[in-house]
């Protein structure tokens, strides 16, 4: 059933770039809902510290910046739905959501969805998944405690959760498909915890399998590039964080433009192909994928929405 | 009807949050047990649920009978709790 109200506009996700453009929306007067699927706060909220975040000197645990951001929105009068929102269509001049809330309409709508973990796609990660592989290191590294871990990933998330998980596990495998991608700062402080004995870094090694015995995981199995030596990993759990997917699989029947790896094309007023659509955040594609981009983005957005709502650009 | 929930969660588990926020939201009231505080209960959110992750909201029911939930699942937590 279609639900009558038209909403100024809806914001599918409720990450930073949403919840950002929220505060903007609701400060002028813009009627405000934001769907969201998983976490108030996104990937932001399950991230342990956030160092470069402007303001906060000396960091800020991603879950508060999350809440903060969310209290911020809520205060200007943005309404939370904890839904799914499964597909973007046009209605004459509006625009109908489909949603697990039912079907509604709005005048605008900002995609701010942003991405999830990839998998690696290798024996046993589907069959351990929660009982030994895991993607989220602050929601299951307690876990591991006085265990042996491996993480596999070399970019800015890996090098980050296995310092997490340094407060747990005896001892972490990180296994590097090819060199390092993290940033020089992450890079120190993983050298520190190399030069402690807690995590060893296997620079230019494969995983290739994630092996159990008797319901859990014993070990990973992965090659030296170099050699093409088959190494194992003895490892009570493992941490998979080999990148990122864009959240646009609910796109797919929509008339929005994606580029080639999934995310959503916007002009530089970060409107999309359709009318009255915009994107903003991880999910946009050109976006530099950091908390603070995504609420710039956000903002910006939410500017250009007001703009949209006022009237200059209702031509469809 | 609900008799009482038990919800298992850690310090820096953002979708522990978002559970106690929906039940929350229904005016139902649930137990902690943080497994930062008390890592000697992890053994048992393990053995409730199969699963090594947070939150595990355990649902028992008027009758005794028990519903575990892994994770923030909304498919699953509401019917669980209504
Ligand atoms: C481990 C890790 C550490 C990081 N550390 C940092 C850091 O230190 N500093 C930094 O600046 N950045 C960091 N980042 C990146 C940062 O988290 C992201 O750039 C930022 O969260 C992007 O915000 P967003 O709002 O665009 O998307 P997201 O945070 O991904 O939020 C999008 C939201 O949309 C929801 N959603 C998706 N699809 C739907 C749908 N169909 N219907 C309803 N809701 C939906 C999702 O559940 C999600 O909550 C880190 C990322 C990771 C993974």
């Amino acid at each position: 059933m279609t639900e009558t109200k038209v909403h100024d506009v809806i914001m599918v996700g409720a990450g930073p770039a949403a919840l950002a453009a929220a505060v903007y929306t609701t400060r002028e007067d813009i009627e405000t809902l934001l769907f969201e699927r998983g976490v108030v706060g996104g990937l932001a909220a399950v991230t342990d510290m956030v160092d470069n975040y402007p303001g906060f000197p000396d960091g800020i645990e991603g879950l508060t910046l999350a809440e903060n951001l969310r209290k911020q929105a809520e205060r200007f009068g943005a309404v939370i739905e904890l839904g799914e929102v499964t597909n973007i269509a046009k209605e004459g001049k509006l625009l109908k959501l489909e949603t697990t809330s039912g079907d509604m309409l709005a005048k605008t709508v900002l995609i701010a969805t942003g991405s999830d973990y990839k998998k690696i796609g290798v024996p046993g990660e589907q069959e351990y998944y929660a009982r030994g592989v895991h993607y989220c290191a602050t929601c299951d590294g307690a876990f591991y405690r006085d265990k042996r871990l491996v993480v596999v990933g070399g970019g800015n998330s890996a090098v980050q959760e296995s310092l997490f998980l340094t407060r747990y596990a005896t001892h972490i495998d990180l296994l590097v498909r090819s060199e390092l991608r993290a940033s020089e700062v992450l890079q120190h402080d993983l050298q520190k915890m190399v030069d402690a004995g807690k995590i060893t870094v296997h620079l230019q090694t494969a995983t290739n399998e994630i092996v159990g015995e008797d319901n859990h995981v014993v070990k990973v199995v992965g090659t030296d590039n170099a050699s093409g030596k088959k190494i194992e990993f003895p490892a009570d759990g493992v941490f998979v964080f080999v990148g990122l997917k864009p959240n646009t699989e609910f796109l797919k029947n929509s008339a929005i433009e994606l580029d080639e790896i999934g995310l959503v094309k916007t002009n530089e007023d970060l409107e999309t192909n359709i009318t009255g659509v915009f994107a903003a955040g991880d999910v946009r594609s050109g976006s530099t994928m950091q908390i603070a981009t995504a609420t710039g983005e956000g903002a910006t957005a939410a500017l250009r929405i007001r703009e949209y709502l006022e009237g200059h650009k209702q031509t469809s | 009807m609900v008799k009482n929930i038990t919800i298992f969660t850690t310090n820096t588990c953002a979708y522990c949050a978002m559970v106690k926020k929906y039940l929350g939201a229904k005016g139902l009231p649930y137990d902690v047990v943080n497994l930062d505080e008390q890592p000697e209960r992890q053994a048992e959110a393990l053995a409730l649920s199969g699963a090594m992750t947070v939150p595990i909201t355990v649902v028992t029911k008027q009758d005794d009978t028990r519903q575990v939930v892994i994770g923030y699942n909304l498919a699953k937590l509401a019917p669980a709790v209504a």
